[in-house]
């Protein structure tokens, strides 16, 4: 006898046929069950999991109850001893699959409107009970209409909707379903920025953390200021926000024809601080508005030789509420840069006089010379300094190199963290979006610039970028917050006073632990206030990277013996380490 | 100034790309009067009648480079407004300016034939803007 074909089905499901040969084992109809059912069982499950079950004939005194089978039992010689006359469709094998031991609803589940859900009446053991190897998908559709099972019964027999219900699995969330593939708008208020919200639960967590050590000085950071509740309602109308400052325009860029309606798109009333950006205190209405947007306050340069791309960028620039600079050329734009406080440029590549690619090759040259982001967050004052004048540790290089011309100034302040390079190129060749990432772009957008890239690009390392210049974000976001928190620490205590003050405590003889630890409260707060409050020439420690060293960083310059005592690993307070490292470490994210 | 056939002006054929035109259009905080498109639209349709003008100059002068500069400056603009027929020749006088066959891959040593190719571009370019051009009119009720 030639292949014979077996009826098996799940559960409740319908039953569907599969082959075999008269010498086949139940192992082998195992096999041939996963591929019948490689979408559900075949997906999780391997043969060996699968366990196939029989059903005697009613009435037949035979066999007796249900039974598992055993692998090695020849399969075509049991059917025709169970089922003489041969096996009919409702005395299908039954096809068991181990249970999963957390059915766990699709990770995908996301915004979708169906509810997953286990049948709550399936035991592992329970013989009539078939269980789904997927988390069934009861759609409230189904549920409605009664075409769920609801009672499961090993010979009811149920039609093709079971098997919907039963062994599907959960639909996939199209790609298309994104939520946000909104342009910007203007008038749009997004609820605010999960980014934004994030580090605010961040830092709130850091207050809550360090509030008991704070002792009696109310925490440094209050929460967020409230201002743009009520800003945001204002936003929320059609009414355009007043114009707090009228971007003073480039030269060679008309921004007239545009008035009236289009104000709304002004960016936040941050007037342009040509020569020091990024460091000045933005005027009230900025750090209001900056909490009901969702892309992060930074700096933007455009470098874009045609004006009406720079009039596009800029109008978008606008919208996303960001400061920006424009520069037609690679030669205006490394200028531009100098002047320092830019978070992200967007390059187009080929322009005249220099080219994007020459632009960010001298733009990359100046930051490594300059060292900024390499050490400036670890180094020390002094060392920082004598390593720009030529007489550090890579004192050679910075000598052979290092000319006048080159010298970033203000670079402590102005150029925290190498800035972002996003080339616009109008090509499409992979070639040469290696050789804009060669040159040291940082990531690329294709010409003609699709707005929700740009958005995300902006947003994406906007981000990042705030997240790395730290205080001056923070600045953005805590006017009121820093006001609050200069009123509260020790009015007008300056920099220098505080610094004495450890001095004063450092120079003293050894304290008892307790002492120590008290100490170390104070200590902790003090340097909270600075990194709120203090202005970015604080310590290095507090307003740069390079946060785990920080603490030793800060103290450095008293050159007290017992300062290691305190922060090292000699201390054995039990908070020592960690709550130094916790103390600084959520700042640095 | 409000347009009464929005929707048929909406249909630029194939001389637009919608979806790039649209997203300038979003950018308008008034549907009704587009200022701001209008704006960038008008500026553009200016700026390419005068880089037309410096490619007849320079087609004249043979300034081969000086051509594959101006097509690759009016590719930009118009490519982002989403005038893709311009912005196709605009890339074609950029190609043969630079003597590139069209793909801007292989090259080319005969100069002759790259003006002669960059002429019949340019010629193409411009009928082709003409006709946005008279589009963009009508659709922003100014002509």
């Amino acid at each position: 006898m030639a292949i014979r074909k077996l009826w098996v089905r799940r559960g409740n499901a319908s039953a569907t046929q599969v082959a075999v040969s008269p010498d086949d084992l139940v192992d082998d109809v195992r096999d041939a069950v996963i591929r019948k059912y490689l979408n559900s069982i075949g997906r999780t499950f391997d043969a060996p999991d699968v366990s196939l079950r029989i059903c005697p004939r009613e009435q037949t005194n035979k066999a007796g109850n249900e039974r598992t089978l055993a692998p090695d039992e020849p399969i075509v010689r049991l059917i025709d001893a169970y089922y003489p006359g041969g096996q009919k469709v409702e005395e299908a094998l039954i096809i068991d699959v181990p249970q999963r031991r957390t059915p766990k609803p699709s990770p995908r589940s996301g915004p979708h409107l169906q509810s997953y859900y286990i049948a709550e009446e399936i035991r592992p053991g329970d013989a009539d009970d078939y269980f789904p190897p997927m988390p069934a998908l009861q759609s409230p559709h189904a549920n409605a209409h009664g075409t769920l099972p609801t009672s499961h019964s090993a010979n009811s027999h149920l039609h093709s909707m079971a098997v919907l219900t039963t062994g599907q699995l959960p639909p996939l969330p199209s790609p298309g379903g994104r939520s946000n593939r909104h342009r910007p708008k203007a008038g749009r208020q997004t609820t605010s920025s999960p980014t934004i919200l994030h580090s605010a639960q961040i830092s709130n967590n850091h207050l809550d953390h360090k509030q008991p050590l704070n002792g009696t000085i109310p925490p440094p950071t209050p929460p967020l200021p409230t201002p743009p509740a009520q800003n945001s309602d204002s936003r929320n109308s059609t009414t355009p926000p007043t114009r707090v400052a009228s971007p003073p325009p480039n030269p060679r860029q008309r921004s007239g024809r545009r008035k009236g309606p289009t104000n709304s798109m002004d960016r936040n009333g941050a007037t342009r601080h040509h020569s020091n950006m990024g460091h000045v205190l933005p005027t009230a209405p900025a750090s209001v508005g900056l909490l009901d947007t969702s892309v992060p306050p930074i700096n933007v340069l455009i470098v874009e030789d045609n004006v009406i791309n720079l009039k596009l960028l800029e109008a978008f620039m606008k919208r996303l509420k960001v400061r920006w600079k424009t520069a037609m050329n690679g030669k205006e734009a490394v200028a531009v840069w100098r002047t320092g406080g830019f978070h992200l440029v967007l390059m187009d590549i080929q322009l005249p006089v220099m080219n994007g690619l020459e632009a960010t090759k001298e733009i990359r040259r100046l930051e490594a010379l300059n060292k900024i982001g390499v050490l400036s967050g670890s180094l020390p004052d002094g060392l920082l300094e004598s390593c720009l004048n030529g007489d550090g540790v890579d004192g050679d290089l910075a000598d052979e190199e290092m000319k006048s011309e080159d010298r970033l100034q203000d670079r402590k302040a102005m150029f925290k963290s190498p800035v972002i390079i996003v080339a616009l190129t109008a090509s499409s060749l992979q070639s040469d979006r290696h050789e804009a990432l060669a040159a040291g772009c940082n990531d690329f957008l294709t010409k003609p610039v699709n707005f929700v890239w740009m958005e995300r690009k902006v947003t994406e390392w906007g981000c990042m970028q705030a997240l790395i210049d730290f205080d001056g974000w923070r600045k953005w976001k805590g006017l009121a917050a820093q006001e609050e928190a200069n009123k509260t620490s020790k009015k007008g205590e300056s920099k220098a006073d505080q610094r004495a003050a450890l001095k004063a405590i450092f120079s003293q003889p050894p304290k008892t632990r307790k002492e120590r630890e008290k100490e170390k409260e104070r200590e902790l707060k003090e340097r909270e206030n600075a990194q709120v409050g203090g202005p970015v020439g604080g310590p290095v420690g507090a307003s740069t990277g390079g946060r785990p060293k920080s603490p030793t960083n800060v103290r450095r310059p008293t050159g007290k013996t017992n300062i290691i005592e305190v922060n090292g690993n000699g201390y054995d307070g039990k908070n020592d380490s960690s709550t130094s490292g916790t103390a600084v470490m959520p700042e640095k994210r | 100034m409000a347009e009464e056939n929005h929707d048929e002006s909406l249909e630029f054929g194939d001389n637009v790309d919608m979806s790039t035109f649209e997203q300038i259009l979003d950018m308008d905080d008034d549907e009704d009067d587009k200022e701001f498109s209008k704006g960038i639209v008008f500026g553009f349709l200016e700026q390419a009648e005068q880089t037309f003008d410096k490619m007849e100059a320079s087609l004249a002068s043979k300034d081969l480079q000086e051509l594959s500069a101006l097509g690759h400056f009016l590719k930009g603009s118009s490519a982002t407004l989403g005038f893709v027929k311009v912005k196709d020749q605009c890339e074609r006088i950029q190609h043969f300016g630079a003597k590139k066959d069209e793909t801007g891959t292989g090259n080319i040593q005969d100069e002759e034939y790259c003006l002669r190719m960059i002429s019949e571009a340019l010629a193409e370019a411009k009928k082709t803007f003409n006709e946005v051009a008279a589009q963009m009119r009508q659709y922003y009720a100014e002509s």
